[in-house]
């Protein structure tokens, strides 16, 4: 049975009190749903995640965990690859630990066998496991998704928030990384929900889709959305 | 003289030797987050900064405002808290605008560097007593520095080192993604807070030693130098404090040696290491494919 994992109730989001981005926000996100986050560039998507994450507080209304207020649900996050610096000197393993950095652990690099494990187990999953000691910084858009990916599974989440994850991938990189975030929702017992300007391989996956335009959500099973004129007008080359 | 006779505990100069070597360690363990932040531009303005809250203690105090009991060494109390306040708030204050402000962060960093600049001066020249002491320390007066401060600072420094590395995964993880760090529950404000504030307490606290220009120096030069080599943050962090401890007593020794002024010969110890860096990894670029961590 699907439990109600987030609830957006009559939401208005944005970043300035007075100045909503998105209003009337109303959907729930159960578990075990594969939800596509899709909309025009600059339409809201992304306030509509920093607000999912708790990056930005609800300007109205309110967004439940499990039913309440005051609850967080565990998220597994995979950022835009291109919003990370390269300079900073870390191999793709220290990139996949942070996802372990969920509480302050000060003497946990005197006892990390376990969590070296785990985090190994976790870069393997997502096919990561031959790059654990490379320079982050010199792995290409692929690989970086992939390390990323099992970073967020190395939270041990019980959603994993993608932003555009394959922007600026090429094709069959795209399908295998579609193929990987397949096969680990169903091995993960995953909620899923992605962020995208665009709706060519992806589309199979979705369950539902909340689709952003003009400063509303609106929200439904994908076969019933992607069926509607108004989707089937924007995404026209990739239906 | 040699190298080892000027570490030995009866040299006659021991305070500026060790208080030196404190600071070239300490600050380059807060140059690293600097560089990887690429607030570099904040490495030049903070320590001028500084400086004007010092010169700004003098000067209420040469107005006639008592803010601490007459003693010994209390010019020295005042001129921390004046480096201390004026820092702390201007860290916040840009660290606020970086988060929320818009426009440029590069044009803001170069106002704040050229007011705090020509402020320094005008409260030393509104001062009309103790011109030559405030001087003194506004260049940074390692050498005077009583026996009882200058234990004070080692302890300080210690304790920005232990929060420093004990705290550094939580440093890393808010510098390199703040969202994740969000995602994860951690309270990003409080760890950014706290970095901030220790980086706040090692430049007012560097300053008064050494002054703003080896400050400035020591945050950028060794974690500059130390970059293209480190495998991990802790290899980073270790390796830019010993490039910086190494460019102060090689400063320090020189200095002494061929009575130079101490200051410069630190700054240019630290930019030999950083040259010999960029040299050794061109080399390295014509010579050896990268290889794995």
């Amino acid at each position: 049975m699907s439990l109600a994992l987030i609830e957006f109730k009559e939401a208005a989001l944005g970043y300035q009190k007075g100045r909503p981005v998105l209003t009337g926000v109303d959907f729930v996100v159960d578990s075990g749903a594969f939800w596509g986050i899709l909309g025009a560039n600059g339409s809201g998507k992304t306030t509509v995640l920093k607000t999912l994450l708790g990056l930005i507080d609800p300007l109205q209304g309110k967004v439940l965990a499990r039913g309440r207020e005051d609850a967080r649900a565990r998220f597994g996050y995979v950022p835009q690859k291109e919003r990370l610096d390269p300079i900073y000197p870390l191999s793709a393993f220290d990139v996949a630990a942070m996802g372990t950095y969920r509480s302050f652990e000060p003497l946990a690099r005197f006892r990390r066998k376990n969590k070296r494990a785990f985090i190994e187990n976790c870069l393997d999953d997502c096919g990561a496991a031959a790059l654990a000691g490379q320079p982050y910084s010199a792995l290409s858009g692929g690989q970086k998704q992939r390390v990323l990916i099992a970073r967020a599974l190395a939270a041990a989440p019980e959603i994993l928030v993608l932003d555009e994850p394959l922007s600026g991938i090429d094709a069959s990189t795209q399908k295998a990384l579609l193929e990987l975030l397949n096969r680990i929702k169903h091995e993960h017992d995953l909620t899923v929900l992605m962020v995208s300007h665009r709706i060519r391989e992806e589309k199979s996956l979705f369950s539902h889709i909340a689709w952003v335009e003009d400063g509303r959500v609106l929200v439904g099973k994908a076969a019933e959305m992607l069926a509607q004129g108004r989707l089937a007008e924007v995404f026209w080359s990739e239906l | 003289m040699t190298l080892l006779a000027i570490l030995k505990p009866d040299f006659l100069l021991h305070h500026a030797v060790y208080g030196s070597l404190a600071v070239g360690f300490v600050c380059p363990l807060v140059g690293v987050y600097f560089v990887l932040r690429r607030l570099v531009f904040w490495g030049v303005a903070l320590p001028q900064v500084s400086t004007a809250g010092i010169a700004f203690a003098f000067l209420l105090q040469g107005l006639g405002v008592r803010l601490l009991a007459g003693q010994e060494g209390h010019e020295k109390h005042l001129a921390i808290i004046g480096a201390v306040l004026f820092t702390a708030a201007t860290i916040f204050i840009l660290a606020w605008y970086e988060r929320h402000g818009q426009g440029s962060n590069e044009g803001r960093i170069g106002a704040l560097y050229a007011i705090a600049g020509a402020a320094s001066i005008l409260f030393v020249a509104w001062n009309a007593t103790g011109e030559s002491e405030m001087l003194g320390l506004l260049k940074g007066e390692i050498v005077s520095i009583s026996e009882a401060d200058f234990h004070a600072m080692l302890n300080i420094f210690a304790a920005v080192t232990a929060a420093l590395l004990l705290f550094q995964r939580e440093f890393t993880l808010v510098s390199f993604d703040r969202d994740m760090a969000v995602a994860l529950g951690r309270n990003a404000g409080l760890w950014d807070l706290l970095l901030y504030s220790i980086i706040g307490l090692t430049i007012s606290l560097g300053v008064m030693t050494v002054g703003p220009l080896v400050i400035f120096g020591l945050l950028v030069l060794p974690a500059m130098a130390a970059l293209p080599w480190a495998r991990g943050m802790m290899a980073l962090s270790l390796t830019a404090s010993a490039l910086g401890g190494l460019s102060s007593l090689a400063g320090f020794y020189v200095s002494y040696r061929y009575d130079l002024p101490l200051g410069p010969m630190i700054v240019c110890a630290a930019f030999a290491a950083f040259a010999s860096s960029s040299a050794l990894r061109a080399l390295k670029h014509l010579w050896v494919r990268p290889k794995s961590y």
